[in-house]
């Protein structure tokens, strides 16, 4: 144990105290409060948008508008059902009022600077301002509706943002319709009436009578979180297994190329060798989660006194949803067994290469098929029952990724307890085979175009092996 | 306290289908400075390797402190291996501090310890600089102090002498000397015979996986036949053709080489015969004789003659080799 820890100690030492690990380190928080900054500053920078509408008399031009009223009063209606839903569990419940008047609008009809789009191509062109309710600005769109049945014309230099032309058909289809209504001698309030009459659709979660009379049953971001929570998690073992597990590459690698191995081994078993390598990488696995831990405690306990309760009760959400042992356990397991099990590879990886350039050949194919729990975790998000996680969590190197998606659809126990097995054993398996590859590689030296040799005696008709040079 | 500290019984070692150590066996007397001499590629370090359990032999044993290699017994000793190594992000006092508390010292100790040792070695000023920034010369100092640093009962030191230049190699042989005195016992393996001349009380001898010889140094030298050397001025003149007719026995140098001005003969001396005998004979078969002297028995003779001219024509190569590098 003493000599494990010896080795523990010196890679940990040297792992932490070097450049890279701070900046890793550092990267996760910087990158966290970056991009909710900048998301933050592009929410509030985006500027409002002119338009105009150039038609004979303002039937277009206040359907458009009329349609974005009830796009804020729909945003407006979906924000406080949200406040109202985190209110329902929360212990000092606090409404948060918001009206579609205090929602900013993103488009702005002006006056027309020009009747035909000639007379319009400085302005949408930028080369002219012109004023409105913010200031003068170029004029974003131009909307130009002919008579009769020709096409409606929608101009404009952007033409990636379509949410103004959407609106311009949705406007379309509107007076349309009511044109319709009309030539048919029904009454518009009558089509108007028929539309208030449509009833909403009410998202509710089946649920015992027991939790019925305690929660009710509507759907509530509780009911959302361990879904969100295990996203969170399963991306969160990928990017520690797999930021952590160069450190091992390197340093076998380190070793090899400095020729270390012969003394290291005459003080140290083998066994003793890798572990007390793989504790130490696991060490700074741990050293980097306490140390997000204590970032996000800090920021939890700085929001707490500063923000609003119902602003943090989703935090609290959570680190409820984290501390349920179904997805804790899985998690821990999931990340001792996902480390173990890669960690060796990249080990065994790391002692046939002499340079970084010779272990790339072996590791490129591997990244590439390690994308996979990714694509399965981006599937997940849309459809968490999906059945290609289901089916793609069988396989054991993806199990630590994938599992702990699947444990808020509360798969079958036995299903669940099978798949932890199975990694179990696969992580045996591979610690096996790595350490006799780690073996190959630090006793005798063995290289890559040994393993390759190796292959070839293996599976038949790959060609003659040649033998290993002794000494 | 045993009396042999490593003792190989019949080890023999295949890395697929090639036998790099064939039926090995051999005892490292306590308190001795034992020599392992043989060509590159003889089986030297694969011998110790399976001497110090790094890999196992494929049948025989070997026994370090009169047990299989363990933990406990590989504590006892310090270990240079011929391809050595540092942590470049590591200093000096650190590297030798760490190999000396995997050998079982406390950490104060083997700071201490790794203080004093790098004083002794006049590397005190870098003792904290980065083995990366160390110049060939001192890094390798270091690692030598490394193996030392524990006080071990048992050195093995695989060419110790490779890489380092005369001044290094000369305080290397000062500080065997100096364990040695401690009361270490000391196996190194080395190609340059000089070396093992100087230091050894014993040798064994190596060629093609196989031990040839194993005895002490003066064992060794009896071997070779008494004998003259005379050198010629004329590379072309055959002095074994017309001693042999008088009936002495002359071979000409192994080393010697037909593109020099001169060729050099051993002539062996059979009981009844005599050194003045067979310069007089030289000199009446018209030898152009530009030296003649006894012929000092030298262990490369020695391996000659039990490994056979091949393996000494390795013998040479892997010194050139080593010069070179």
């Amino acid at each position: 144990m003493r000599n494990i820890f010896l080795v523990f100690r010196r890679d940990y030492i040297g792992y932490i105290s070097a450049w890279g690990f701070w900046l890793g380190l550092a990267a996760l928080p910087i990158l966290a409060l970056l991009g909710a900054s900048l998301g933050a500053f592009a929410a509030s920078t985006t500027p409002a948008r002119y338009y105009t509408v150039i038609e004979a008399g303002d039937a277009y031009a206040t359907e458009i508008e009329r349609q974005f009223q009830r796009l804020r009063a729909d945003l407006a209606k979906q924000t406080e059902a949200l406040t109202e839903g985190l209110s329902a569990t929360a212990a000092n419940p606090a409404a948060i009022s918001v009206t579609a008047e205090s929602i900013p609008p993103k488009f702005i009809a002006v006056d027309p600077p020009g009747r035909t789009i000639d007379e319009l191509r400085p302005w949408l062109l930028g080369e002219k301002l012109i004023l409105g309710p913010d200031g003068e600005k170029p004029l974003f769109a131009a909307i130009i509706v002919p008579d009769g049945d020709r096409p409606i014309e929608y101009w404009s230099d952007n033409v990636t943002v379509g949410e103004l032309r959407r609106q311009v058909e949705d406007a379309d289809k509107a007076i349309a319709r009511s044109a319709f209504f009309e030539a048919q001698n029904i009454d518009p309030d009558i089509l108007r009436q028929a539309n208030d009459v449509a009833r909403d659709v009410i998202e509710q979660k089946i649920r015992t009578v027991e939790e019925q009379e305690t929660t009710g049953n509507e759907v509530t971001f509780s009911d959302q979180a361990p879904y969100f929570m295990s996203i969170g998690i399963a991306f969160m073992l990928w990017f520690m297994i797999f930021s952590v597990i160069q450190y091992l590459l390197m340093n076998t690698i380190e070793e090899r190329s400095n020729k270390i191995f012969d003394t290291l081994l005459t003080s140290v078993r083998l066994p003793q060798l890798l572990a007390g390598k793989l504790a130490a990488v696991f060490g700074v696995t741990l050293t980097m989660m306490g140390s997000w831990g204590l970032f996000g405690l800090g920021a939890f306990l700085l929001g707490a006194t500063s923000a609003p309760a119902e602003m943090m009760e989703p935090v609290w959400l959570g680190l409820r949803t984290m501390a349920r042992p179904d997805i804790l356990i899985t998690a821990i397991i999931s990340l001792v067994l996902g480390y173990l099990m890669y960690g060796v590879i990249f080990v065994a990886i790391g002692s046939l290469c002499d340079t970084i350039q010779e272990a790339q050949t072996l590791v490129s194919p591997l990244m590439m098929l390690l994308m996979l729990p990714l694509v399965a975790i981006s599937f997940t998000i849309s459809d968490p029952n999906s059945a290609f996680v289901s089916a793609v969590s069988w396989f054991p190197l993806f199990t630590p990724f994938l599992l702990i998606l699947r444990i808020p659809t509360a798969p079958p126990a036995m299903e669940v307890i099978a798949q932890l097995g199975l990694m179990a054993v696969t992580t045996a398996l591979v610690l096996w085979l790595a350490t006799k590859v780690y073996r190959a590689g630090a006793v005798h030296g063995a290289g890559i175009s040994d393993a390759t040799d190796w292959v070839k005696r293996v599976i038949p008709g790959l060609g003659k092996a040649k033998q290993t040079p002794a000494e | 306290m045993v009396a042999h500290p490593l003792v190989m019984k019949n080890a023999t070692k295949f890395f697929g289908g090639f036998l790099a150590v064939n039926q090995m066996s051999f005892e490292v007397p306590n308190g001795k400075i034992v020599g392992f001499l043989g060509p590159n590629g003889a089986g030297k370090s694969t011998s110790l390797r399976m001497a110090l359990g790094v890999m196992n032999p494929d049948s025989g044993s070997a026994e370090l402190f009169g047990g299989p290699p363990v933990p406990s017994s590989l504590a006892r000793v310090g270990f240079l291996p011929e391809e050595r190594g540092l942590y470049k992000k590591m200093t000096p006092r650190s590297s030798i501090a760490y190999f000396a508390q995997l050998k079982g010292m406390s950490s104060r100790e083997a700071h201490n310890r790794a203080d004093e040792l790098l004083k002794t070695a006049g590397l005190q000023n870098f003792a904290r600089t980065k083995n990366s920034k160390l110049s060939k010369g001192m890094a390798q100092k270091v690692q030598i102090l490394s193996t030392l640093a524990h006080r071990p009962e048992f050195l093995i030191l695989d060419e110790p002498f490779s890489g380092l230049d005369p001044v290094n190699q000369q305080e290397l042989e000062d500080l065997i000397r100096a364990e040695h005195e401690r009361g270490a016992t000391i196996l190194f393996s080395t190609h340059v015979m000089e070396h093992a001349e100087r230091l050894c009380d014993s040798i064994i001898m190596l060629a093609r996986g196989e031990k040839v010889f194993d005895g002490t140094l003066n064992e060794a030298f009896a071997t070779l036949d008494r004998g003259v050397r005379i050198e010629l001025s004329s590379p072309d003149f055959d002095l074994g053709v017309t001693l042999a007719a008088k009936g002495y026995r002359a071979h000409r140098d192994s080393g010697d080489s037909s593109e020099t001005e001169h060729s050099v003969w051993h002539i062996a001396l059979d009981p009844g015969q005599d050194a003045q005998d067979v310069l007089r004979a030289s000199i009446e078969t018209g030898a152009p004789i530009s030296s003649f002297a006894p012929d000092d028995a030298r262990l490369r003779d020695v391996f000659v003659k039990f490994a056979g001219p091949q393996a000494a024509k390795a013998l040479d190569a892997s010194a050139i080799r080593d010069e070179a590098a």
